[in-house]
């Protein structure tokens, strides 16, 4: 089965600010793959290029099509919800589930509504009525009900409380992901979605640092937490960036030697917010 | 062909300014009727009463169907220059863009709502308004006439007048929604200033340097009422076309003979210019789409 999106040498120039610097990445069907950075990273234009919303450099498939030339087709087999509280204020709740399910072939209108009156929201009311949470909640229930096979989520919970966040991620690995869907996703609350992602992709500096499965992360790299007597030990073993934490000093190895590392001390793997920070951070001082 | 159905509603949901303006204006015009003053012009027998007041409803209607149309073009510019800014200003173009709808049929669905709908929704009010308009005055006045100003003929050149002026002004006009909508698909400001200061600015560096006034001159006979009249009307002076009726015994009130003496269609359709500029106003749709395809931010 070929990659769901398949990236080779994927540039993009605003003037002398390189925001893609031939970044090489892919996510196959059936992946829930978190695309993480910092802010500026490139993590946006990323997926302005995925969705066909900006044109590039370098090569891009997408569902097998060109996303910029090919948006309209595209779009009947991916969605987005590439900004939070974008629904216009005009726009009614009633007619902007008539417009989707007027326009989209793919969308159903009863699972829209549900999602709605999950949320407790009804009716002819216009998006300016409504909160920040409950524009967001409009805009997943009407994504959420387009039966697309890659769905693509830039920052999907913004604005909403922690009930709601948790409510929108159970609905979407519950309810929505199956095996032939695939979920792009984009947060800066990593810790929420660590439980629920396959795959991670590093951005830095317009550059993928790291493509990897969470599988492959719990086998690829330890953490270990020593105390001062035994941190030269385990600073033999060269990893690749450490920290203090609570008069411990935490260690981080890329493809360790797992067993010398046991004899220092518990190895654990290392959280994807604390692989992140230390991928990014980078080099022992 | 269905989601083109979709993408005219949801312009008609978001500017409801559309059919506002016509109805508020419309129901303006009506309450004057109702509640405002009338003078039957004296005259010695009823028969001389009823000609001189149904020419007069004859210029009254189209006065009517004028206004409406000032309105009208007004609202429409604004709408050209406004409506591929605003879901880039609110940054509701990422939902749109979401949908499988290409760049080329939302422009489309813009164009044509400004060139045929809102000029439509404006006919159908001033239409309801003058029908309103003749029943009640009629009504108010049947003692003093003796009976209704409503004809069919009249009616019927109004109808006629208002389809012609929409044709042909959506062509001649072409160029210019061409202009408009790739302004508003471009700008990331002001643009009212933006479609202005560059054609502006072009026919001043024209004349600053070379001394000629060529583009003032095509750009002020494509923009400028006289441009339009001169290709989609006729006007020949003289008594053939005009109707005189006396009023009393020292005035008179011209009419026209007839509507469809005025509308020029063979002279439109013959024109290069009009062929020219609607070549322009294509070649301008096309930049806006593509402009459209590439900026989705402000």
């Amino acid at each position: 089965m070929p990659a769901v999106i398949e990236a080779r040498d994927l540039t993009k120039k605003y003037g002398a600010h390189v925001a893609l610097d031939r970044a090489n990445f892919s996510a196959e069907a059936g992946r829930i793959v978190g695309l993480i950075g910092p802010n500026g990273a490139g993590k946006t234009t990323a997926l302005r290029a995925i969705l066909g919303l900006t044109d590039f450099e370098g090569q891009l498939q997408v569902l097998g099509r060109e996303p910029f030339r090919e948006r309209t087709a595209l779009m009947h087999d991916a969605c987005f919800i590439a900004d939070v509280a974008v629904l216009p204020a005009w726009l009614r709740v009633d007619h902007a589930i008539d417009f989707v399910a007027g326009v989209h072939p793919r969308f159903r209108r009863d699972r829209a509504l549900a999602l709605l009156a999950k949320a407790g929201i009804t009716g002819k009311r216009r998006m300016r009525e409504l909160s920040k949470g409950m524009k967001t909640q409009v805009h997943l229930a009407l994504t959420m009900a387009i039966d697309a096979k890659l769905l693509v989520l830039d920052e999907p919970t913004l604005g909403l409380d922690i009930l709601a966040r948790r409510a929108f991620y159970d609905a979407l690995v519950n309810d929505y992901m199956d095996e032939t869907r695939t979920i792009l996703i984009t947060t800066h609350q990593v810790e929420e979605v660590e439980n629920l992602l396959t795959d991670v992709l590093f951005i830095d500096k317009g550059r993928i640092v790291l493509d990897s499965s969470l599988d492959d992360i719990a086998t690829r790299y330890a953490a270990i937490a020593v105390a001062t007597d035994r941190l030269e030990a385990a600073r033999a073993e060269k990893p690749f960036y450490e920290r203090p934490l609570l008069g411990k000093m935490v260690l981080y190895y890329e493809q360790p030697n797992f067993d010398q590392l046991a004899a220092l001390g518990e190895v654990h793997t290392p959280t994807i917010a604390d692989l992140f920070v230390a991928k990014l951070s980078g080099g022992v001082e | 062909m269905n989601t083109a159905i979709w993408l005219v509603r949801r312009e008609f949901w978001e500017n409801r300014a559309i059919w506002l303006i016509p109805a508020v204006f419309g129901g303006l015009l009506i309450l004057a009727s109702l509640f405002g003053g009338y003078h039957v012009i004296g005259a010695e027998d009823l028969t001389t009463v009823r000609t001189v007041v149904q020419a007069g409803a004859l210029d009254g209607m189209v006065m009517i169907a004028v206004t409406f149309f000032v309105v009208m073009a007004i609202y429409s510019t604004w709408y050209l220059l406004d409506c591929l800014y605003a879901d880039r200003k609110d940054r509701s173009i990422l939902f749109w863009k979401s949908m499988p709808i290409s760049d080329t049929a939302t422009v489309i669905s813009k164009l044509v709502t400004a060139l045929i709908l809102v000029p439509l929704v404006y006919f159908a009010f001033a239409d309801v308004t003058t029908l309103l308009m003749a029943f009640i005055i009629s009504v108010r006045a049947s003692a003093s006439i003796g009976g209704s100003l409503w004809r069919i003929d009249t009616w019927l050149q109004i109808q006629t007048l208002w389809l012609y002026l929409i044709a042909t002004t959506a062509i001649w006009y072409l160029p210019v929604a061409g202009w408009l909508l790739a302004v508003s698909a471009w700008a990331k400001r002001a643009v009212i200033l933006w479609s202005i200061l560059p054609p502006l600015a072009l026919a001043l560096a024209e004349r600053v340097f070379l001394g000629t006034q060529v583009i003032a001159g095509y750009l002020a006979a494509r923009i400028g009422l006289a441009g339009y009249f001169s290709h989609a009307l006729q006007y020949t002076p003289g008594a053939a076309n005009w109707v005189k009726t006396e009023i009393g015994h020292d005035a008179s009130i011209e009419t026209p003979v007839s509507l469809y003496r005025f509308l020029n269609a063979g002279g439109f359709v013959s024109s290069p210019e009009t062929w020219i500029g609607a070549a322009i106003g294509i070649a301008l749709i096309v930049c806006a789409i593509q402009l459209r395809t590439r900026r989705t931010e402000i």
